[in-house]
């Protein structure tokens, strides 16, 4: 009786909990933003910046102009701790109302990117998950933008080659990685140029358990004398490798990181001996831009954010890369709500919307964000844009902007994404692919 | 009142022997089975299928599996995860050599793998015991996942290192893969849990289960009485492993749908150890309680200050979240020792005597 009765409150409070969960909250007058948020966790020190980022744009929008075209936009945020157990149950949880899923890890990407065909919600995943996400005719429903791993990689070779990946010949080039399903993502491409233009790769893994000492593989490091270090790393494992690299006295300038490992805290670690230390990026901290003045003026100073202002949150890469997220989502809402002409768009409509995002020079100036964003635009064959990046350089105290626009070597990319698309689509038959399109 | 037990008399040995011999017992699993068999998968929503109902089956069998291992037969492990991953890899390869095959037989035949891997890593225990033979297993632990990461022929050469589950018929439904309904999984796992439970139940009783026992109560006392000891605890961590591989198995193609090799590491193990410990050591209800403890219990509570308008941060929630828990864990742990199985038992012995306490 005793168990009966604890079965009995116990399922009576699953079907409240479940029950309620549900579209409790009344649907027209708003467009419900979901975020696997984690602001726990291992990775919680990189991961709370990017959030916090990408809540106050939204702030912005329904403080300053009450919303978008009018529209409140309901930002919420389920706390997955980078843990991918709990991603899939913020995923349950917020997909009866959602528009976007915003998975925030390649791993919940990659357990939710099977589903999107099915459930019908699209995936906004800017500047991670998998590289062929690109390829708009097999993945529907998936949008990497503005750039992929994959170009990241090929920017990041440009860039130290000077523009001529021959020039690498014979040289060394290690490839410090996390050893996890986003760490990896670049090795295909990589291997094929390497092969392609005579340079020697050496991967070197990170185990998810030795991030924070990397003494082993800077010994390699040291042993093997390469001419460059590529860094493909996230959470503790960007601050362990770079106090590792100051240590040997790896020389900095050598030392090239993804975006996601340009991380002002990192630096700061270190200061002035980090001067040099370069990351590939797609967007550029401005802190005196018009929209950054909004930010300050409605949001900030309004009490609303949750930025912490004495650690310089607020200039940093990390908190205004999550704007230039919010700014991109946005900017799909909003080409979804011109082109049908509804206030609140449903998740089919918003993939529409995702395919024709332009964000143009003109358009960014428009939003007060000139420069902080590479320009791209999408289409039904390109979810990723392409728009290229910049490369930022530590000066011992900040990220400051130390190139022109690069842009990836497309023609290299292209075949491989084609090639790994259809792999993927072959594997998970059957697949949906959209014939439609016709670009 | 409900539990008198006065009236039912046994006139038979096999009447004595039978699975309830208090006919209340039988009652209330009738009621639970109908429960779990028509009442929630009538009223459940997707939700709470993948992220309550799902899970805490396949953490119960996994529970289960290292239950027979470290409860029955005395053998401490900390390779439940690795142990979960071979039964995993092991029904990936299965089904992407083997398209055509079914997918009840892949899982089946997962767990042999799983339980040969178990048996290879049981072998010290022929030697050593206690915390020596948890230090022995945590190698098979850290092995394993290095193998998972390293061996790219598990992965089909996967360029993001992840196994990822293909839609899988089964009889004309799709079973597994994204393209599977919650409902038809819930059911897949449910089956396949019933009658390993009953297999579990039954092989614990009998001739096997007294043998563990007795090896687990003193190791020398069984030697002495007959008992061969290496074929009894190879056999424990055989069908242990065997248990446990499929759980990993279900795990990935019935739950998660992709995996990665650190999926499979140390946490993973430590739950499912928590679940078995806290759920009751040497007990088969335990792990069922344990897992509702431990796996469905956060997410119930989770989504308690969603579901009543309380406006409280996600990030405040999961905080909150990992204390009441751990709060609870060590309230039980000190209540009962022995675990929630135990707990149960202690309240249905009251309720026999019950409303006369002598």
């Amino acid at each position: 009786m005793k168990r009966m009765l604890k079965t009995a409150i116990l399922s009576s409070a699953l079907m409240m909990g479940v029950g309620l969960t549900g579209p409790a909250i009344a649907q027209d007058e708003s467009v419900y933003i979901p975020n696997l948020a984690y602001r726990t966790g291992p990775f919680a020190a990189t991961g709370t910046p990017l959030m916090n980022g990408q809540r106050d744009y939204i702030t912005l929008l329904n403080e300053r102009d009450g919303g978008l075209n009018g529209v409140k936009l309901e930002y919420d945020e389920c706390e997955t701790g980078y843990n991918t157990e709990k991603g899939v149950e913020c995923y349950e949880k917020t997909k009866a109302r959602a528009v976007v899923t915003q998975p925030w890890s390649t791993g919940i990407t990659l357990q939710v990117l099977p589903k999107s065909n099915v459930d019908k919600i699209p995936i906004l995943a800017p500047g991670y998950g998998f590289s062929p996400m690109a390829d708009g005719k097999v993945f529907q429903w998936a949008y990497n933008p503005p750039s992929s791993y994959w170009d990241g990689a090929s920017m990041i070779l440009k860039n130290i080659s000077d523009g001529n990946l021959d020039s690498l010949k014979d040289k060394k080039i290690a490839f410090l990685h996390l050893d996890h399903p986003f760490g990896k993502e670049p090795l295909p491409l990589l291997e094929v140029l390497a092969e392609k233009h005579g340079f020697e790769l050496v991967p070197i893994p990170v185990g998810l358990t030795e991030m924070q000492n990397q003494s082993a593989q800077w010994l390699q490091i040291r042993r093997e004398r390469p001419d460059f270090v590529v860094m493909w790393g996230w959470g503790a494992m960007n601050a362990g490798a770079i106090t590792e690299a100051v240590k040997t006295k790896y020389p900095m300038d050598q030392f090239v990181g993804v975006w996601w490992s340009g991380h002002d805290g990192d630096l700061k670690l270190v200061g002035e001996q980090g001067k040099g230390y370069r990351s590939i990026s797609w967007s550029v901290p401005n802190s005196e831009s018009p929209l950054m003045a909004d930010i300050k003026q409605y949001v900030v100073d309004a009490g609303k954010s949750q930025i912490n202002q004495s650690e310089g949150e607020f200039d940093s890469v990390f908190y205004q890369r999550g704007l230039m997220i919010s700014v991109i989502l946005v900017e799909g809402i909003k080409a979804a709500q011109d082109e049908f002409d509804v206030r609140s768009p449903s998740p089919e409509q918003l993939r529409w919307g995702l395919e024709n995002i332009k964000l143009d020079e003109a358009r960014l100036k428009e939003l007060g964000a000139e420069g902080m964003l590479v320009p791209f635009s999408t289409s039904c064959s390109d979810h990723t844009g392409h728009g290229g990046g910049w490369m930022l350089e530590w000066d011992g105290a900040k990220f400051v902007k130390a190139s022109e626009l690069l842009t990836p070597d497309r023609a290299e990319i292209e075949p491989l994404e084609t090639e790994k698309a259809k792999e993927y689509s072959e594997a998970n038959a059957p697949w949906p692919i959209n014939e439609e399109c016709e670009m | 009142m409900f539990y008198r037990t006065a009236g039912q008399f046994k006139s038979s040995y096999e009447a004595d022997h039978a699975l309830f011999p208090v006919r209340q017992d039988a009652i209330l699993l009738g009621v639970i089975l109908v429960f779990a068999f028509i009442v929630f998968p009538v009223t459940a929503s997707e939700f709470t299928f993948r992220a309550l109902l799902i899970p805490v089956l396949i953490y119960s069998l996994a529970a289960l599996g290292l239950n027979i291992l470290t409860g029955y037969a005395g053998q401490l492990s900390l390779g439940t995860g690795a142990f979960m991953g071979v039964g995993a890899y092991a029904c990936y390869k299965l089904v992407s050599i083997f398209p055509e095959m079914n997918i009840v037989v892949a899982i089946a035949m997962s767990g042999f793998f799983s339980a040969a891997i178990g048996v290879l890593f049981g072998l010290p225990s022929l030697r050593i015991k206690g915390f020596y033979l948890a230090i022995a297993t945590l190698a098979a632990q850290f092995f394993l996942v290095w193998l998972f990461q390293k061996w790219a022929w598990l992965y089909n050469y996967n360029a993001s290192g992840a196994i990822q589950v293909p839609n899988i018929d089964m009889f004309g439904i799709t079973v597994a893969g994204p393209r599977a309904t919650a409902m038809t999984q819930y059911y897949f796992v449910l089956c396949v849990v019933c009658v390993i439970t009953v297999f579990a139940i039954n092989i614990t009783r009998g001739r096997i289960g007294r043998m563990w026992k007795a090896v687990r109560d003193m190791d020398i006392a069984a030697e002495l009485v007959g008992i061969n000891l290496m074929h009894t605890k190879l056999m424990a961590f055989f069908v242990s492993s065997y248990v446990v591989g499929i759980a990993g198995a279900l795990f990935v193609f019935m739950w998660r749908g992709a995996a990665e090799a650190n999926l499979f590491d140390i946490p993973l193990s430590f739950r499912v150890l928590f679940i078995a410990i806290i759920g009751g050591l040497g007990s088969i209800l335990g792990n069922f309680l344990g897992a509702i403890l431990i796996v469905a219990l956060p997410v119930i509570i989770g989504s308690v200050p969603q579901a009543f308008g309380i406006p409280v941060d996600s990030a405040m929630v999961e905080h909150l979240n990992i204390m009441i828990i751990g709060a609870l864990i060590i309230a039980f742990l000190i209540i009962e020792p022995h675990g929630l199985a135990r707990f149960w038992a202690m309240i249905r012995e009251k309720f026999i005597l019950w409303p006369f306490p002598h």
